[in-house]
């Protein structure tokens, strides 16, 4: 199966070469056979992509021990579950999984429009075959998932060996969200691919700057939502398995992941400048640009050990091929765009500086300062050693001074933004839009710090979160009632006809809602306890309204590891609420450990409790407990966004016109089978 | 006359030995505040590129030799800048959780305000410039790239539909 792996592989790469050189042979003398084959070597692509890495979890599941990337990230006793996840827990798996799911894109893109948009499909298809040559010549000739398992042999050449067992699957990875995780933020990174390979084929072919945006704004929708989803789940993974406390740690992998979703956000709010106003063409192009390239500099942080990371994969000199990548997407970029860029002139002028147009401008700004801020503190280490010759560490505390005040800048635009008209507001529709909400943000604030919130940023952040759920809720409202009205149905369902009416608009409202969440989450932060504890058998702890009693400790045995476990019963006013077990995990495919958090998580906090493993002087197990209020918001929050996004991608129900029955007024003349026509708003569906 | 010295004496010999008893959880609680403090400003240095007093590693010995240390300063009367320097000799600038105010550095801390005067100020240009600009008769180029004008028309009534107030 190794074999057949390899060769399909091989083949692939084979097909995407055509597809790309075919592809360019064709623009040029726009041949339809020779279009219609370059795009069949494009779908014959992805299928034999489809087949390498099936072939390799079929090496997994088979427990093939000849495979050196099976030996190396699996075993016999772990369970199927992880055996899927073992696909891209290295460098060379987790390669061909990014050609993978860059095969199911391309794949869709190719289905979806092989009848529509001939002029610009043999462009977009060119620039997809580019992307995956280079995927494939990673999988081909420099990280291959197919080497088979070879020892020095007498001769000098390498003898085929197969072992008995694997070393196991890294235990930080042994964790349901892991399985789900990664897959979510790579399809989050391959999925900027297709806005950016309809952005760089509607430059080069000319083609109308509307029609490429409207075909890719729900491809960049569903690449940004797994793009949040990754990074949520990442966030939770952090939480729940590497029992520090926290969920962000600022980790340049984690920052890499950041970058392309903000650049991403912004291209989702400029993307409505050009479709209303025309404007904003040069800047929209350069931000889908920007976002693939960013996608590629975070693998290229990610794989080349350039910075440090515990999320990292090992060092490895694959990191030049990535650069080399880079400067070939940045020239191809700059040249169409020095080439074409008459072609991108705006067709509108602003109005004024208080209008939808201008919020987007700043929302721009802020997104892209965050943006520019993350990537410059994540190479600062490797600058300042070019320059310095010592290497200086940006830890946590230098991202959370500089992106808190960023983010807060960023939650007033939130609020602001929406409400503002296009070309000019004015003051009356101010006053309307942000009085309330604007005096219900200063009461929270002035309720909340005689209630102890007298944190500086904490205390703007709930200011602004009322602030902008306020917005949200009046928009909600003032539409909603409008439908009652006419139609007379329920507050709730008129507020969902109007969700339905126009799915974007509302949509976002709801992104915007669950981000007000995910803020009051992070504003938790600032009030987070926490103690650490040598403890005995029948000793407690308190921590907040928590009293911790150590019941007992025991061993557990699994199939893959063997757990030392904590019995800890959790009280609250001397009333027991919960029993937890902490645990710490040895596996012995790879004598690696690891902590298995216990949390217990309510609305308001949620008590995180570690055991930490045994004191060094007296073999007493230690214990750290951590308190941390709000959490919940953040992934609540999360759910919210990504609600929202599923939301804003469904089609606008529109409201239709139908004729109907008006019912006579009593004591009026009626005529037999005689109808009244009148119109009445009933709704309909596309 | 005699009798009132050494009651005095004996108040004050009193509460400074019970004085103790009584600061001293107090103090006991100031000063492992301050050292957790301190060691927020630092990297623990076991690789696992984290904040010292939030790695993570089971039983890692490193960050609890460096909090020990962080302690031991303290508990010697040392300063911050003490503390740091022995930290700073003893694992280079990279013990710094963020950079140091100081030197090149610097650049680190004033990169993210350059960006936003850089930007705001290009905010600012473009604002001025749309303002000024004659509306642009849009770009035709639809009839050379093959896109008829009816659709061209669809396309931006649905994108006016989409993003309507």
């Amino acid at each position: 199966m190794d074999v057949f792996g390899s060769f399909a592989l091989l083949l692939a790469f084979v097909c995407a070469m055509y597809a790309f050189l075919g592809g360019i042979a064709a623009i040029r003398t726009r041949n339809p056979l020779l279009i219609k084959s370059t795009r069949q070597a494009g779908l014959a692509t992805c299928g034999l992509i489809f087949l390498a890495t099936f072939s390799l979890e079929y090496l997994f599941f088979s427990d093939n021990f000849a495979s050196a990337y099976v030996v190396a990230h699996s075993n016999r006793s772990l369970s199927s579950f992880y055996k899927v996840a073992a696909l891209w827990s290295g460098q060379e798996g987790s390669l061909l999984f990014w050609s993978f799911l860059l095969a199911i894109y391309v794949f869709s893109v190719l289905i979806a429009y092989r009848h529509k948009n001939g002029e610009l499909m043999p462009y977009v298809g060119v620039v997809l075959a580019g992307i995956q040559i280079f995927f494939l010549t990673l999988n081909n000739f420099v990280a291959s998932p197919f080497k088979a398992l070879g020892v020095p042999g007498i001769h000098g050449a390498m003898d085929l060996v197969a072992r008995g067992d694997g070393n196991g699957l890294n235990p930080l990875l042994q964790y349901p969200e892991m399985v789900i995780h990664p897959p979510n933020l790579y399809a989050g990174y391959t999925g900027f691919s297709i806005p950016f390979a309809f952005a760089l084929g509607a430059l080069l072919a000319r083609y109308p700057g509307e029609k490429w945006i409207h075909l890719t704004r729900k491809w960049t929708m569903i690449a940004w939502g797994f793009q949040t989803a990754g990074i949520l789940l990442g966030a939770h993974w952090a939480y729940a398995v590497l029992g520090w406390g926290g969920y962000w740690a600022w980790d340049p992998v984690e920052n890499a992941s950041l970058l392309p979703w903000l650049t991403g956000t912004a291209f989702l709010h400029s993307v409505m400048m050009q479709e209303k106003r025309g404007m904003m063409k040069v800047w929209n192009v350069w931000l889908v640009f920007s976002t693939f390239l960013l996608c590629i500099l975070g693998t290229f942080l990610t794989r080349s050990g350039v910075v440090s990371s515990v999320h990292a994969f090992a060092n490895s000199n694959i990191g030049s091929w990535f650069v080399g990548f880079i400067a070939v997407i940045l020239l191809v970029c700059l040249a169409a765009y020095f080439k074409n860029r008459d072609y991108l002139k705006s067709e509108n002028q602003l109005d004024s500086i208080v209008s939808r147009e201008s919020s987007f401008l700043f929302n721009n700004l802020i997104l892209l300062v965050s943006c520019v801020a993350v990537l410059s503190g994540t190479l600062f280490p490797v600058f300042s050693e070019w320059f310095t010759g010592d290497r200086i560490s940006v830890g946590t505390p230098f991202f959370n001074k500089v992106n808190i005040p960023i983010g807060l800048l960023l939650l007033f635009l939130t609020g602001v933004g929406p409400l503002l008209a296009w070309r000019k507001t004015s003051l009356d529709s101010l006053k309307r839009n942000f009085g309330w909400p604007l005096l219900f943000g200063l009461v929270a604030g002035v309720i909340a710090f005689p209630l102890g919130m007298h944190g500086f940023y904490s205390l703007i952040c709930l200011i602004l979160c009322v602030f902008v759920t306020s917005t949200i809720l009046m928009e909600f409202y003032r539409g909603a009632k409008v439908i009652r009205a006419r139609s007379g149905a329920s507050f709730l369902a008129s507020a969902v006809e109007l969700t339905m009416r126009n799915t974007r608009r509302y949509g976002g409202y709801i992104v915007h809602m669950g981000m007000v969440l995910i803020f009051i989450g992070i504003a938790g932060t600032a009030f987070n306890r926490d103690v650490q504890k040598e403890m005995q058998i029948g000793s407690t702890m308190q921590i907040g309204p928590y009293s911790l009693l150590l019941q007992n400790f025991d061993n557990k045995v699994e199939k893959n590891y063997t757990a030392e476990r904590m019995i800890i019963e959790v009280s609250r006013n001397n009333k027991p609420v919960m029993m937890l077990y902490p645990e710490r995990r040895i596996f012995p495919a790879n004598q690696a450990s690891g902590t298995m958090v216990a949390i217990y998580s309510t609305l308001k906090q949620d008590l995180y409790v570690v055991y930490a493993g045994q004191s060094p002087d007296t073999q007493s197990p230690v214990i750290h407990v951590y308190l941390n209020p709000l959490v919940k918001c953040i992934w609540f929050g999360g759910v919210v966004v990504l609600l929202g996004t599923l939301v804003a991608l469904l089609p606008n129900r529109r409201a239709v016109l139908v004729f109907a029955a008006v019912q006579e007024p009593a004591g009026a003349k009626s005529f037999a089978g005689t109808l009244t026509p009148a119109p009445t708003l009933r709704e309909g569906h596309d | 006359m005699t009798k009132r010295p050494i009651l005095f004496a004996t108040i004050l010999l009193a509460a400074a030995t019970t004085l103790p008893l009584v600061v001293s959880p107090v103090a006991a609680q100031q000063q492992n505040d301050r050292a957790r403090q301190i060691g927020g400003k630092f990297m623990c240095m076991c690789t696992c590129n984290q904040v010292l007093t939030q790695c993570n590693h089971v039983g890692c010995t490193t960050s609890t030799a460096m909090l020990k240390e962080v302690d031991q300063g303290l508990a010697r009367g040392d300063s911050e800048d003490t503390i740091t320097q022995a930290f700073v000799q003893e694992f280079g600038t990279k013990v710094y959780a963020e950079p140091p105010h100081s030197g090149f550095s610097l650049v680190a801390w004033s990169m993210p305000a350059v960006y936003l005067a850089i930007g705001l100020a290009l905010v600012l240009f473009v604002i001025s410039r749309w303002r000024k600009r004659p509306v642009h008769v849009a770009a035709n180029s639809a009839g050379r790239s093959g896109i008829s004008p009816e659709l061209l028309e669809r396309a931006r009534a649905q994108a006016a539909r989409e993003t309507q107030d």
